[in-house]
């Protein structure tokens, strides 16, 4: 009676550790999943390009960088996150001065370039990354109503990395920088052309 | 571990819109986007000619006509009636700011014109649909091309022709009365049609017939026949004279007076101004009255030359009259 008593008795304990160790080892391995999956980002709603990204990431250049969201852009002539339209106008009357202090935005006509009229041109802006520090002054300046939006800041993950605390979350006055989901994203950049073309 | 880098094309980031006024309540002054140097731009210039004030406000806000979604049009009909187009709906406007009927309309409806018959005409995209004076719908047409409908930011009428601004083909369309395009304005400038950074196109027609529409890329105010030959052109960029269109693409919205005066709405500078028939600016209605994050105000003028604007960010419409 005992001996039985004994057999069933540890029989139920092994079962019982094992049990845990199963459940202990799936928690742990979803857990990692997850963080495998997850992601720091900018969430473009929060984000008031106060240029904390340029200074805060752990990285001499930060991660964080420009980019321009094609669909929206309105490949304006007179972008006023590539000029400063408040800058002394050239013969042309195009203004003279540049946002970007790194003179990290390029642009390049879209198709046959008018030379005579500027005005009668599209113009494709794009972020040159290995210039661009994240300072945001073109996304500000992007910003309805002055511009379409088209502009946002956001964590390069060619450069990220990925530390265990992002140093840039800590430091956001907006708390922009959330965990994101990987799976399922669209692409950032799909190069379009000018709009209604 | 470590993770392997993402590529540019699949960097995750948020599927929302990104357009919104970061800290935008709708009660700033201050233009967003402008550095504290070009500040003075919001202060009203001196030595213009005419000076408006305003003289009523329609659908304010906590009133029984206020719209509570959207504000998308505004229109003067026969008897200076003001028509405004907001909340899926259009409402009539009495003079002493009441509402004396209003009607449902097809959802997202984008702008309106009222005909010298009292017909009402609502354009949403690839479509115009027209109503009686009482509200009764009459029918309507499809706009653009297949495959391609309009994207309708403004229509007008004048006598038989019903134009249309098609954002999306960037041209005006003129159809007659029966919803037959009978040709197309704009597609015959330098570049084949508008240059349209912010995506909206809005027109108006004189007594005489002749279309003036915004060509926001270029800073200018264009004119065209009705056949579609460029009349003339008038504005230009700048951010320091008053006459100058600031921004990226501005003028954002326009109406003809009576007297052939042109009104121009501008956004980044949210202001608008009063052209007379030689092209000299007359007068400014500062952003004081406006709210800094419109892209559009959207403009009628009554036949005693009184300025109807309607802000869609505080939805409000204000009637303004020379002081």
């Amino acid at each position: 009676m005992s001996e039985t008593s004994t057999r069933r008795k540890f029989i139920d304990t092994s079962c019982r550790v094992l049990g845990f160790a199963a459940l202990g080892g799936a928690a742990t391995l979803l857990t990692k999943r997850a963080s495998a999956q997850a992601v720091y980002q900018v969430d473009p709603l929060k984000c008031i390009s106060c240029d904390l990204c340029r200074t805060s990431c752990v990285l001499s250049l930060s991660a964080v960088k420009a980019v321009n969201e094609f669909s929206k852009c309105g490949y304006c002539m007179l972008c006023p996150a590539y000029m400063d339209v408040t800058s002394q106008p050239d013969e042309r009357g195009v203004p003279s001065g540049r946002v970007c202090p790194q003179d990290a935005m390029k642009r390049r006509v879209v198709g046959k370039e008018d030379l005579d009229d500027p005005n009668n041109n599209y113009y494709e802006y794009v972020i040159d990354e290995a210039r661009c520090t994240g300072c945001g002054k073109c996304v500000k300046a992007c910003k309805p109503p002055a511009g379409n939006g088209s502009l946002r800041l956001e964590i390069r993950y060619n450069r990220c990395v990925t530390c265990n605390e992002c140093s840039i979350q800590i430091a956001c006055p907006e708390a922009a920088i959330v965990r994101v989901p990987t799976p399922g994203m669209s692409p950032v950049e799909t190069h379009g052309g000018p709009p209604h073309a | 571990m470590s993770l392997r880098p993402f590529k540019t094309s699949t960097v995750p980031r948020f599927a929302g819109p990104a357009n919104s006024v970061s800290g935008s309540s709708g009660a700033g002054l201050t233009p967003v986007g402008l550095r504290p140097a070009s500040l003075e731009l919001t202060q009203p210039p001196r030595g213009l000619p005419l000076r408006y004030t305003p003289s009523a406000t329609l659908a304010a806000r906590g009133s029984v006509s206020e719209f509570r979604r959207s504000l998308s049009g505004v229109a003067v009909g026969p008897g200076n009636t003001v028509y405004a187009l907001g909340d899926d709906e259009v409402r009539a406007f009495d003079a002493n700011g009441g509402v004396v009927r209003s009607w449902k309309v097809r959802e997202n409806a984008a702008c309106l014109a009222v005909g010298r018959d009292g017909r009402v005409y609502a354009g949403s995209s690839g479509r115009i649909d027209i109503y009686d004076a009482a509200g009764k719908a009459l029918g309507g047409f499809a706009a653009g091309q297949q495959g391609r409908p309009a994207d309708v930011s403004a229509v007008k009428v004048f006598r038989e022709s019903i134009l249309v601004a098609d954002a999306a083909a960037r041209v005006i369309r003129r159809f007659d009365s029966g919803g037959t395009e009978r040709g197309l304005i704009g597609d015959r400038n330098k570049t084949g049609s508008f240059m349209l950074p912010n995506k909206s196109l809005d027109l108006d027609v004189d007594a005489a017939g002749v279309v003036y529409a915004t060509d926001t890329g270029r800073h200018q105010v264009t004119s065209w026949t009705q056949d579609g030959a460029m009349v003339s052109a008038f504005g230009k960029f700048g951010m320091g004279r008053p006459e100058d269109f600031v921004g990226c693409c501005n003028p954002v919205n326009l109406a003809v007076a009576p007297d052939g005066s042109v009104v121009t709405a501008e956004k980044m500078v949210a202001r608008v101004k009063v052209y007379g028939p030689d092209r000299a600016l007359l007068a400014v209605i500062g952003p004081e009255h406006f709210d800094g994050a419109c892209t559009h105000i959207h403009l009628a003028v009554d036949s005693n030359g009184r300025i109807i604007a309607a802000d869609p960010v505080r939805r409000t419409i204000t009637i303004f009259g020379r002081s």
